[in-house]
């Protein structure tokens, strides 16, 4: 899977947001709120493309103090919200 | 000929005809010498030459369409028409130091939106907007309205001038705003919209108030996501060129971290310009 493309990650005073600023998303109605996890590895699939959650859950766990049970639990339900936002494609 | 003009501290100038310039009267205010500080060139042209481009976003508004596109070697370019009448063509350079821009018919109108736009795309990296509301001062500070078109930005300025002492119009549709210093303050322009109120002066910005009609007057500050969405809604520019977008990111940021932001459900009557006034004038 992949990011639609169009949607940037910003910091607004402080708070991680995604905002569709392309020209195939341009909406400034819907926006998208993420903790600092979520936005990390928002920035990560954006590196790598062509994401999978085994991935993110790789970097997630080479990256952070968590095991790797965890850190796919965790990717697995972050991703799992992209999806239902409709974030990706 | 040659004229330039200074619009919040940032200079351009627009080569053309004699004849235009006894046309644009809204801009004489602003009209000054030539001091090196010139941030871009609007080059005027009558020209029915078509320009080969693709179209990218086009933005509708009351019978008038602005249509951008690029050259097949990346200039911008804007396409103005009224009642689906190509009016006038710019072509940017890459750069956007330079405009030319070819009009077939409403030269004045032709002009005012390159002009507009040139300013847009030219300052955008310079903690500088054009932003969409209607503006009003008060003991020394500025109050700036916005909304959707047809909300009542410019009826609640005329209930500021109409029920608050002291008050004055700065601009009715489209100031500048700018951030010196970590300042933010607000610019009268040669753009008003339908108002002829086109007045060479700046003030701090006291507050920022997003307006919504309703059945009641209501007033609230805003949270900071939500206030940075109300201002890059009134914050045009071309966004999915990456610069601009980081641009007016970093303009729309900072404002929302320097400026109280308000969100004021209203009914058009004295009531809601006093709580307004009341809530956000003089308090930081």
């Amino acid at each position: 899977m992949r990011q639609k493309k169009g949607l940037v990650l910003r910091d607004v005073c402080g708070e991680k947001v995604i905002i569709g600023e392309g020209l195939e998303a341009v909406d400034f109605g819907r926006l998208m709120c993420l903790n600092d996890t979520a936005a990390w590895l928002w920035e990560k699939a954006s590196e790598i493309g062509d994401f999978s959650v085994e991935e993110l859950a790789e970097a997630l766990f080479e990256e952070f103090e968590v095991t790797k049970e965890q850190a796919l639990q965790d990717v697995k339900d972050i991703v799992a919200k992209w999806e239902e936002t409709g974030i990706l494609e | 000929m040659r004229k330039h003009y200074t619009v919040a501290g940032h200079g351009f100038v627009v080569d053309a005809e004699e004849t235009l310039f006894p046309e644009m009267k809204q801009y004489e205010p602003f009209m000054d010498e030539e001091d090196g500080n010139t941030l871009f060139t609007l080059r005027v042209q009558k020209s029915v030459a078509p320009i080969l481009y693709r179209e990218l976003h086009r933005q509708e508004d009351e019978g008038t369409s602005i249509i951008c596109g690029e050259t097949p070697e990346g200039k911008t370019v804007l396409e103005f028409q009224v009642s689906d009448e190509v009016m006038g063509r710019l072509v940017c350079s890459q750069d956007f130091t330079v405009g030319d821009v070819y009009y077939m018919g409403q030269r004045l109108y032709v002009v005012n939106n390159s002009l507009m736009m040139m300013y847009t795309f030219a300052s955008s990296e310079k903690l500088t907007t054009l932003f969409h509301s209607s503006v009003v001062s008060h003991q020394g500070k500025a109050y700036m309205f916005l909304g959707k078109s047809g909300t009542g930005k410019s009826t609640h300025s005329q209930l500021w001038l109409k029920h608050i002492e002291g008050t004055e119009l700065v601009n009715d549709d489209n100031p500048v705003v700018r951030l010196i210093d970590g300042e933010a303050r607000v610019y009268g322009s040669p753009w008003s919209g339908k108002t002829p109120c086109y007045r060479n002066v700046d003030y701090p910005i006291g507050g920022i108030v997003k307006l919504k009609q309703a059945p009641h007057n209501e007033i609230r500050r805003m949270k900071p996501v939500e206030a940075y969405v109300a201002l890059a809604m009134s914050i045009s520019g071309m966004r999915w060129k990456k610069q601009m977008g980081d641009g007016l990111h970093q303009t729309e940021n900072l404002l929302t971290a320097t400026v109280p932001i308000w969100h004021l459900s209203c009914l058009p009557d004295q009531e809601a310009a006093e709580l307004c006034c009341k809530t956000i004038a003089n308090k930081d």
